[in-house]
Formats: C-alpha cells, structure tokens, sequence
C-alpha cells in the first residue's frame, strides 16, 4: 500500500480509536455511578479508556501543532495563514471555554461551600441540644420514677410483687419492669403480651447496680423504636434478698423518638457530607478540569483541522502561483468546492490555460524568427560580402565571416565589444574602423564608396556601403556591407595589360625582325669597304641594333607570355616532389644562399598544369635570390601545407626570406605589370605569377615579415572542380 | 463573586491538596489487618471465623463525633488455583456493616447492613471489637468445593469514611484517603 495511504489510515484509526474510547468511557461512567460495585469493577477501564482519548488526542493535536509549527518556521506557502487562522479560531474556542470553566469553578466552589453554611451548623447543634434536653428530661423523670418505685417495692416478694409490677407497668406505661437478684436473675417480670422475656441485663449495668446507683440508658434497639432503660437498687429489707434491683423499659414517645431519629440522622448526613466536602470540591474541579482538557484538546484539534481544510486551497493557489512565476504553466489546481474559492480557482487554472496558450505562440513566434534569423545568419556566412552591425560607438553588435576574413581579425569573440578596442595600430580593422569613425564623427550615417586600407603585410580595396537601420531599442545601429575587390581590380587591371602586352607583342614583335636582319645586312655589305675606325663604329652600331632587338625581342616575349591565353594542361602530380625539384636545381647554382624546404606530408597530389606551377616556383625563387643579393646569412624557406580546414581543400606554397622585404610603396601594388624594386628586369615576374595562380583557381599574397624579409603565399585548389568552387566563392 | 484569580489559586489550592492529601494525618491511618481467621465445616456448611483489627485513634474518634460514618467491608473469595488461567472462584462474598456515633444518645452504633441487626455501644473500642468479630459465617455449602480439589480461603477487610452518594464516590476515583483496605489473608481450606 502506498505509505501516505497507510499514514492516512493510520490518523484516522487514532482518531476513531479516541472517540470511540471517549464515548465508551463516558457510557461507563453513567452506567457505574448507579452501582459501587460495579464501579469498583470497572474503574480500571474506565480510567484506561479515558487515558487513551486523552493521549489520541494529545498525540493528534501535537502532531497537527508540530506539523503546522514545522511549515511555519520552513516558510511553506500558506503556513503563516494557516496559523493565523488557527490562532484565531483557537481563541474563538478557548476564550469561551476558559471563561466557562472559571465561572463553573466559581460557581462549584460558591454551591459546594453553601451546603456547609455556619447557620445550618448552629440550627443543627442547636436542634441537637434540643433533642438531648428533651430526652435527658425523660430520662432523668424515668430514672425517679423507677427509683421511687423501687423504694416501695423493697420489703415485697412473691405474688405481692408480681401485683405491684404489672400495676406499676401498666400506671407508667412501660414496656415491661422486672426485679433481679444481685446476679442478674429476674426475679419477677412484667410486661406486655407480645414482648419477650427479658434477658440477662448487661454487665455494665450490674456494676452500676452493684456500686449502689441508679441505671439510665436510651437504647435503640433493631425496630429503632427507641426505649429508655432504667435500672434502681432496692433497698434492703426484712425476709427478703439483698441486692434486688428493678430494671424499666420506657417506651419512648414516638413524637420524641422521631423527632431525635431525625436529628441523629441530620447530624449524620452533615457529617458524612463534611467529611466529604474537600474531596467533593477537588473531584468536581478534577473532573471539570478533565471535560475542559479533552473539550479543550478536542476543539483545537477541530480548529487546525479545520483552518487546515479552509486553508488548503489558498495553499494551493500560493503554490500554483510560485509554479507560475518560475515558469510552470502546467499547473492545475484541484477545484475544493462551488463556492467562491472554488470560482478563484477555477479562475486561477483559466488564467494559467491562457497564459499556457500565449507561451505556446511566443514560443512558435519565436522559433520561426530563430529559423529566421539562422537563415540570415547561414546566409550571412555564406556571401562573399563582409556586414557588420555596429551602433553610434562603434559597438560591434553582429559581424559574419568575411567580414573577419576580409579585415584580417576573427570578429566573432568581439561581439557586444567596442571595435576600437579590437584594434591595432596598423591592422586592416585599424584602417577601417579610423575611415568609419571619421565618417559617423562627421555625421554622415549612409555611404556607398570604395576604401583602400594597408597595413604592413598587404593593401587591400574594399567597395563599402553603410546605412543605419530602424531605430532598435534606445540606440542607433548601422548595417557596414563591404566587399573585397582588391583581386577584381587586380584582375580588371591585369586583363588591360594582357591587352597592352597582346598589342605591343604584335605590333613591336613583327618589326623587329626585319631591323635585326637589316642591320646584319647593312653590317655584311659595308663592313668590308670601310676603314678600320669607320668598320669599327659600324659594327658596334650593328651589334647594339641586334643586341638591343634581341633586348626588344626578349621583352615582348615576356609581355607574350604574360598576355598569351590561358591554356593550362591539368594533370595530378605531387607538389612536394615539384617543389624539392626545383629547390635542388636552385642550390646546384651556388648562390651561396641558404635554401630549406619542408613539406608537409600530408599533402596530397594536387590536379594542376605542373608546367605552370614549376614556372611559379621558378619565379618566386629567383626573385629570392635577387631580393637576397648583398645579404649575408641569406636565407631561403620553401614550405608547403594541406589546408584541409578551408571550405575548398588547397595546397599551400610559401617561400619566405630575410632579405629586406618589398619596399613599402609598391607592397600593394607588386604583382602588377611593371612594379619592380630592381634595377634591372621586365617587372612581370610576380604578374605572370598571379596570372597562373588565379588560372588555376588560386590566391596570392605577398606580405613583409615582422622579422625581416618578404613571404610570398600561394593557395592553389587540390582538383579542378575544387578550382571551380574556389573561383565562385571568390566571386 | 470571587475573581477569576481567586478561582485560579483555590483550583492550584484544590490540586496541590489532591496531590499532598496521601500524606496528611488521615482517620483511617493506623493497623489494618486480618488478625486470625479460620473455617470449619458445620453440618455440611462452611463456617467461617474471623478476627479483624482496624485503625483505632482518636481522630477517628472524633471524626466518628463529627457525624461521619464508617463503613467496613469483609471480603471472602474461595477459589481453586488452575495452571496457565485465572483461578476458579467458587464464593464471592461481601459483609457490610457500619459504624457511628448517637449523637442524641451518645452511643456507638453498629450496623450489619445485611442484616439490618444493630448494636449500641457505649465505647468506640466496644463497637471496633464487635465489627471486627465475626463468628461462624457460612460462606459455603460443603458441596460447592469438590473435596479431590485444593480450595484457597481469601479474605480482605476495608474500611471507608463517610456514608457517600455512589455518584460522588465515581468523582473521588482517584483518591484512596477515603478508604483503605488490608492485605489478603489467604490460607488452605481443610476438611
């Protein structure tokens, strides 16, 4: 069985258990204050049954006090009401009862005390001297009689006597006379037809005799017909005993002896009744203090059960409440009745129904803004395009990806800070943040303009829009949308020099050859009639013609290359063995520089035109070389790196020196056309370089080291259709 | 009428009385006890004879003046022991007399309330002696005890002041200062 069931069952067995005892106990007492006996019987159970209610109820009242004095102190919701109200219907129940049992006392006390008034004492002492008065007077006339009697009789004997008795008895109206001799035989009797015999009279009343004085007694005997007895000597005589003495039994008056049976029985009762007086009064106030204790016991337990019961739904309700205010809209309170707090709980159970209901569509409203807002965010991630959301002080209050990638800082973990703080003093975000400042300081709040940022490694261009967006709560915020078109420019400005190099390689390339074999010509047919000064000349100005058409020559060539189409051969090679390659065939040469390699073995074959790529790596290394000419404890490092981690899996080439680095002016602008920091070459080094990179998909960086020295950096896509995703997701 | 706090302190009064009352001078204090006892068989009864001595003192004296009125029970069982139950009882009886004082005469009446017979005596060491003699009380007939059984004798004397209601001896239940009783006087009934 459930243990709160049992507990329950438990409560009401005690509780069944006292009234049923108390009910019995007071039946008993009825029954025995009929019959001592019976009461003597059952005295034990009584006691016991009575003892039981007493400790069911004191058990049943205490628990019920504990219980409510446990919640109290535990701040349970409604305890406090509970014991106010408990406190009040104690006090209801009490006051009256406490007040009933003074004015019971007082009035036990003042009943009581009544019977015994001083004045019922005196009148009954003095009806008691009465009746002694009375009777003594009757004695002490008896006690003559019989004495005189007694001297007329004192020389008779025989007949004569028995005469005189029976005369003396009928004129005195006694019960009977009889004369004894000394030893108390009778001698003579007379007395009346139906009395006995009279018998030896008493030893007291022979020593009396004997001592020579008279006898008086009032007997009572077993009818409790009261006689008086007199007992006289005789005195001495001729011819007769000594030592006779006549003995008389007065019938006392029934007026008298009634009179005195009913004082003796007055007296009596008064003393019994004195005699219980003390306990009486305790027993009363014992017992009214016992009815008042179980009464007592009874109605408080009635109280807290009852405050209880009342208070058990604004329990409820208390607790419902809490429920609600933490969250718990599931709560239903039972309904305890029809009446008003029946109607507060229906109330309360229909206002958590609403509420329940009104969660549920916040909750749907705010799941599908959530669903919402992750497909912003998705695609937010997902463009190209760097947004930003700052207010008036540059807070950042939401960035994607690109616009970390595009400004060189992870933006995410700046959420909620201010931009400026995040901040270098030479960084990309250094830029833009200055160039967003001055722009909000000088209250423009909507642009759409291109912004060139540099910082030590790199220069980038970006095309930025801002515009500020609904006013959100009590601050300004402005949506930043920036892209990086630095590779678009770069492209655009790469497409016009192919164009220029296409045009100066057909239109300056065809005419050089006719100038290269005109001048040999003109070499061959006047060198032979010249003179040795003149033969001299001519064949220097011929050689400087075919030099400088060769010089003319080379450089168009290069511009072809640069401008030629692209046609690149794909096929799956291994970039580490290409590299180690061409970093071999760079230390045969002897440069005296110092060249490390380290590849990573995790790269994989990579699908490209290894022509082209060689040609990469050709390039980077020999402007190593020359960038490290005149530098001592040069330096070359070759590394190559799987980036698997990127949204499209590249492999990566990085060839870093110590030399002195590309010069700050033409950092930015270093794989264009013609941007050279040397003396002596075409300046199309690093543009072919990039032209093959982005043919293949890739990307190309070039950065200064804060150490010292330059680092080139080329991400190629590992397959074709990687290529292809890298090149949409540049676009 | 009293104020309440008068009514409190008799009511501390009443119960410090009820709980010291034991031991205070009391009129029945003194020797209680069965002093001989014994039965023979008569013609087919049970004769029983008995000698009591109860409390003699001269507070009893004077509470016996007072009005008050004692009541002197005897009793008698004959039961036959039995092992693992109660004993058999075969007599259950009760001798009730009274004693008191004749404050009209001033004697000293005893009472056999069973009887209705009365004595008068002029000495309460008259009237003790004469209530606490009893001769040749038949208590049983000779065939109510199976002779092949062991029957015990039991007898009991109290004694009780006052000639108080039933009801109001139901009230003072909890006290014994209005009675006491002696020990159980058991012996072997031989035949």
């Amino acid at each position: 069985m459930d243990p709160r069931a049992l507990k329950r069952w438990g409560l009401r067995a005690l509780i069944s258990l006292g009234c049923g005892a108390g009910v019995w106990a007071l039946l008993l007492l009825l029954q025995v204050t009929e019959n001592s006996a019976e009461f003597n019987r059952r005295m034990p159970w009584i006691l016991l049954l009575n003892t039981c209610a007493v400790v069911a109820l004191g058990v049943l009242l205490t628990r019920k006090l504990w219980q409510l004095y446990r919640d109290f102190q535990n701040h349970v919701p409604g305890s406090r009401l509970t014991a106010r109200t408990v406190g009040m219907f104690g006090t209801l129940v009490v006051v009256p009862l406490l007040i009933l049992y003074l004015f019971a006392l007082e009035f036990l006390n003042y009943g009581i005390d009544s019977w015994f008034r001083v004045e019922f004492k005196h009148g009954l002492n003095d009806a008691l001297v009465l009746s002694r008065s009375a009777l003594q007077l009757r004695l002490r006339e008896q006690a003559r009689r019989t004495e005189e009697f007694a001297r007329t009789i004192a020389d008779l004997s025989g007949p004569d006597l028995a005469v005189r008795l029976d005369a003396e008895r009928r004129a005195a109206q006694a019960a009977d006379v009889t004369v004894y001799d000394s030893s108390g035989r009778a001698l003579s009797v007379s007395n009346g037809a139906n009395s006995p015999l009279p018998g030896r009279p008493p030893a007291g009343l022979l020593l009396q005799i004997a001592s020579g004085r008279s006898f008086v007694s009032l007997e009572t005997p077993v009818d409790g017909h009261a006689t008086i007895r007199t007992a006289a000597p005789l005195p001495k005589a001729q011819g007769v005993p000594p030592g006779r003495f006549v003995l008389t039994d007065y019938d006392v008056p029934q007026e008298l002896s009634r009179l005195a049976d009913a004082v003796q029985n007055a007296y009596s009762n008064y003393g019994d009744m004195s005699a219980t007086r003390r306990p009486l009064k305790v027993s009363f106030m014992l017992t009214l203090t016992l009815v008042l204790l179980i009464t007592m016991l009874a109605a408080v337990y009635g109280a807290v059960w009852s405050a209880q019961r009342l208070t058990r739904p604004v329990k409820d309700l208390i607790a419902g409440t809490r429920a609600v205010g933490k969250g718990d809209l599931e709560t239903r309170l039972p309904l305890p009745s029809r009446d008003e707090m029946g109607f507060l709980v229906h109330s309360f159970n229909d206002m958590t129904k609403r509420l329940r209901r009104s969660r549920e569509e916040a909750a749907t409203s705010r799941h599908a803004v959530e669903r919402e807002r992750e497909r912003l965010a998705v695609i937010l991630s997902r463009l190209s395009s760097g947004v930003l959301v700052v207010d008036a002080q540059l807070q950042l209050r939401s960035a994607n990806q690109s616009a970390g990638a595009i400004l060189g800082r992870d933006l995410a973990g700046m959420v909620g800070q201010s931009l400026v703080l995040g901040t270098g003093a030479t960084t990309l975000l250094a830029g833009f943040v200055a160039e967003l400042r001055a722009r909000l300081d000088s209250g423009e709040r909507e642009w759409r303009e291109q912004l060139s940022l540099k910082d030590e490694a790199s220069a980038r261009v970006l095309l930025w829009a801002c515009t500020p967006l609904p006013d959100v709560g009590d601050a300004a915020r402005l949506v930043i949308v920036f892209d990086d078109v630095t590779a678009l420019l770069n492209a655009q400005r790469s497409a016009a020099w192919g164009e220029v190099a296409r045009r100066l390689a057909h239109e300056i390339k065809n005419p050089l050859t006719p100038i290269q074999l005109s001048a040999e010509q003109m070499r061959r047919q006047l060198l032979r009639g010249l003179d040795t000064q003149h033969a001299r000349i001519l064949e220097r100005a011929t050689h400087t013609i075919v030099q400088q058409v060769d010089a003319i020559k080379q450089m168009v060539d290069a511009f072809s290359e640069y401008a030629r189409a692209p046609e690149v051969q794909l096929a799956r090679f291994s970039l580490n063995q290409l590299a180690a390659e061409m970093v071999e065939l760079y230390r045969l040469q002897d440069t005296g520089i110092d060249i490390v390699i380290e590849l990573d073995p995790q790269l994989p074959e990579i699908e490209a035109d290894r022509g082209r790529v060689r040609q990469i790596l050709a390039n980077l290394l020999s402007n190593a070389i020359e960038a490290l000419s005149g530098v001592g404890g040069a330096a070359i490092t070759v590394r190559t790196r799987w980036v698997s981690t990127a949204p499209v899996a590249q492999a990566e080439i990085t060839i870093s020196d110590n030399g002195p680095g590309f010069p700050e002016d033409i950092l930015g602008r270093a794989f264009e056309p013609y941007v050279t920091s040397k003396a002596r070459g075409t300046g199309l080094g690093l543009a072919i370089v990039q032209r093959i990179v982005e043919e293949h998909g890739g990307r190309i960086s070039a950065e200064n080291l804060v150490a010292g020295g330059a680092r080139v950096r080329v991400l190629l896509p590992a397959t074709a259709d990687k290529r292809t995703e890298s090149r949409r997701e540049r676009a | 009428m009293a104020t309440p706090i008068r009514t409190v302190r008799l009511l501390t009064a009443a119960l410090l009385l009820a709980a010291l009352s034991a031991h205070a001078a009391d009129p029945l204090d003194g020797e209680l006890e069965i002093r001989s006892a014994y039965a023979v068989p008569s013609h087919g009864v049970i004769m029983l004879s008995v000698r009591v001595g109860y409390p003699r003192s001269d507070l009893l004296s004077a509470t016996l003046k007072d009005g008050v009125t004692l009541s002197f029970d005897l009793e008698c069982t004959v039961s036959r022991h039995r092992r693992l139950w109660f004993d058999a009882e075969a007599v259950s009886l009760l001798r009730h007399s009274e004693l008191s004082y004749q404050v009209v005469t001033d004697r000293y009446l005893v009472r056999n309330v069973d009887s209705g017979t009365q004595e008068t005596f002029q000495t309460l060491e008259a009237a003790l002696e004469r209530v606490g003699t009893v001769d040749e009380w038949p208590i049983a007939v000779d065939s109510q005890l199976e002779r092949d059984e062991e029957w015990q004798i039991s007898l009991r004397a109290g004694v009780r002041r006052g000639h108080m209601p039933d009801a109001l001896r139901a009230l003072v239940f909890w006290s014994d200062a209005w009675h006491r009783t002696s020990d159980w006087y058991t012996w072997t009934l031989v035949r």
